[in-house]
């Protein structure tokens, strides 16, 4: 075949931004033989990553994520429920991912984007597997009433690894939720404990220890692309589409797996690949750990 | 609901109802404060910033007290199949609030009403000649939602489009008034829109001092409504400087 020469040819008298569109996968395998991306990232190596605690004042708890410019608003609002008769004290979590039509060039309105219904079920997935939070904590009168945490997380801006930013954002609006001080009224329902009636109203606290939600193993994950022999830590837009086989890894606190995606794409993973992408994510994990921690001791100053 | 389909439970937020609060401001209490502690004319500091989402041609982040609201402009871009052919080019606007904007819990629909507000606020804004057979996409999203989330909305729309290259004659600025009995506000926060007599909102090009939109709702009086339309005018001029100094800013910054 004439063409790969042809397209050697060219490389050297076309400009490199032509060359970028033209041919996306040459231009990528040209400088992952050169053990570089053209961010100036190493394969390994995931961008910048920033959390900020308490982003949105009207839920109560808040979170925006943002590796490299992918960023999430992760935000929890808390509200009351009847619990099933199977489990009469455990509370509940509804987690839903929302992709508006800012993020992103290709979602428009009223046509929801295809990656959104599939994050959402992932998120679900690995936070209510992994045991982060223990729904016992929930509860506020056993039988009668719980809580319902609802959290959503809506996408920014989409440039990559969507599902790590989003966990990232959930993981950090839940160590960042404060639960209100409640008590039970005379109809029987919840109501709050506002700090003017504190004095006048003889209703009890019925949650008085538990403002907290005590976060026991926390999920951290990466995303890795795997083309050729390459793998290529948390991938940017262009390059999730031009390569094309995805591996999502989390990991707990403790490094034990939690989940393991890998959603079809033209590469078969053997073992040796895997446990790579398992070890790139066990020091992703240590990195997020240490961003998280920074976040919330940064808001214990303020 | 993603947790578990078909088995959540009905539930309801543990806030006291509307009945419990008392109404914020009486007929004859003339040393009624806001309660944010402005003065009645005095609106709230206002902080934009363009260049917040990267994957957009042009957006604008802007935040006035609690109110947040970020904008994304796309295009000018192919306009939908469906579409006649045209010789100028087409504006789209969406607004829309996430789950957790309001106080309470909503659905984080679409808000028909705002989009169609939006557009009609801008579209005598921008010179849609420059981009024949194209539509230019206006996207919002209201953060979290602290009062006057419109004339936000529309403000840092315009902003975005400015970012984002589209030829306007000016930027647009918004501002709203409501009537508490006797006393009008500007820039009202949430509280104070709940218990409004009336509301008048105003758009405008303030170097051309032309008004692309005027609304007003309930009930007004003549002199106060002359009254309202001034306050908003000049505060449209004050909000058109912020709004220019912000993409100053941001043009010297990528000089750099």
């Amino acid at each position: 075949m004439g063409l790969p020469n042809a397209i050697g040819d060219l490389s050297t008298e076309v400009e490199v931004e032509a060359f970028r569109r033209l041919f996306p996968l040459r231009f990528y395998e040209k400088h992952l033989s050169e053990s570089i991306r053209p961010d100036a990232r190493p394969l390994g190596r995931a961008r910048d990553t920033t959390i900020a605690l308490g982003a949105v004042a009207s839920a109560n708890g808040s979170a925006l994520a943002k590796i490299g410019s992918t960023t999430m608003l992760a935000a929890i609002k808390m509200e009351v429920m009847t619990p099933s008769m199977e489990t009469p004290d455990e509370g509940c979590i509804a987690i839903d991912f929302h992709m508006p039509p800012i993020c992103s060039p290709i979602v428009r309105p009223g046509r929801p984007a295809e990656a959104a219904p599939v994050v959402s079920k992932q998120l679900s997935d690995t936070i209510l597997s992994s045991g982060m939070i223990n729904l016992k904590e929930l509860s506020l009168v056993s039988g009668k009433a719980a809580w319902m945490a609802y959290l959503d997380i809506y996408c920014l801006d989409a440039d990559g690894a969507l599902f790590d930013t989003a966990l990232l954002s959930a993981v950090a609006a839940f160590s960042h939720l404060d639960i209100p001080e409640v008590s039970l009224n005379d109809d029987g329902k919840i109501v709050l404990l506002s700090e003017e009636q504190e004095g006048m109203s003889d209703r009890e606290s019925v949650n008085k220890e538990k403002r907290k939600v005590t976060l026991s193993s926390v999920p951290f994950s990466l995303t890795c692309i795997l083309h050729k022999n390459y793998i290529l830590a948390d991938p940017t837009a262009e390059e999730e589409s031009i390569m094309e086989t995805l591996v999502t890894v989390v990991l707990d606190s403790s490094s034990q797996l939690v989940s393991l995606y890998k959603p079809g794409g033209p590469v078969l993973a053997y073992t040796s690949a895997i446990q790579d992408c398992i070890a790139l994510t066990r020091q992703r994990a240590k990195e997020l750990q240490k961003i998280l921690d920074e976040a919330i001791s940064g808001m214990e100053v303020d | 609901m993603a947790a578990k389909p078909g088995s959540v439970p009905t539930t309801y937020p543990p806030n006291p109802g509307p009945k419990t609060r008392p109404p914020i401001f009486k007929d004859n209490d003339l040393d009624w404060v806001r309660p944010d502690g402005r003065g009645f004319h005095q609106c709230r500091p206002a902080f934009f910033r363009t260049g917040a989402v990267n994957s957009a041609s042009g957006s604008a982040y802007a935040e006035f007290g609690n109110t947040k609201v970020i904008v994304s402009v796309f295009g000018p871009r192919e306009s939908k199949k469906a579409m006649m052919y045209s010789d100028t080019g087409r504006l789209n606007c969406n607004v829309s609030y996430t789950t957790f904007a309001t106080p309470v819990r909503g659905q984080g629909s679409d808000h028909k009403e705002f989009s169609s507000m939006l557009h009609k606020s801008l579209e005598g804004a921008i010179m849609l000649e420059t981009f024949p057979k194209t539509t230019v996409d206006v996207f919002a999203l209201v953060l979290e939602s602290g009062g006057s989330d419109l004339p936000v909305v529309i403000s840092c729309a315009s902003l975005a489009l400015a970012d984002a290259g589209i030829m306007m004659y000016d930027l647009v600025a918004a501002v709203s008034v409501s009537c508490l009995g006797k006393n009008l506000v500007i820039d009202p926060i949430l509280e104070e829109e709940s218990y409004q007599d009336g509301s008048l909102m105003l758009t405008c090009m303030p170097s051309r001092y032309e008004v692309t939109q005027l609304t007003f709702t309930g009930e007004w009086s003549t002199p106060d409504i002359n009254e309202a339309m001034q306050l908003c005018l000049d505060a449209c001029d004050k909000l058109g400087k912020v709004m220019r100094s912000c993409l100053k800013e941001a043009a010297s910054a990528s000089q750099e």
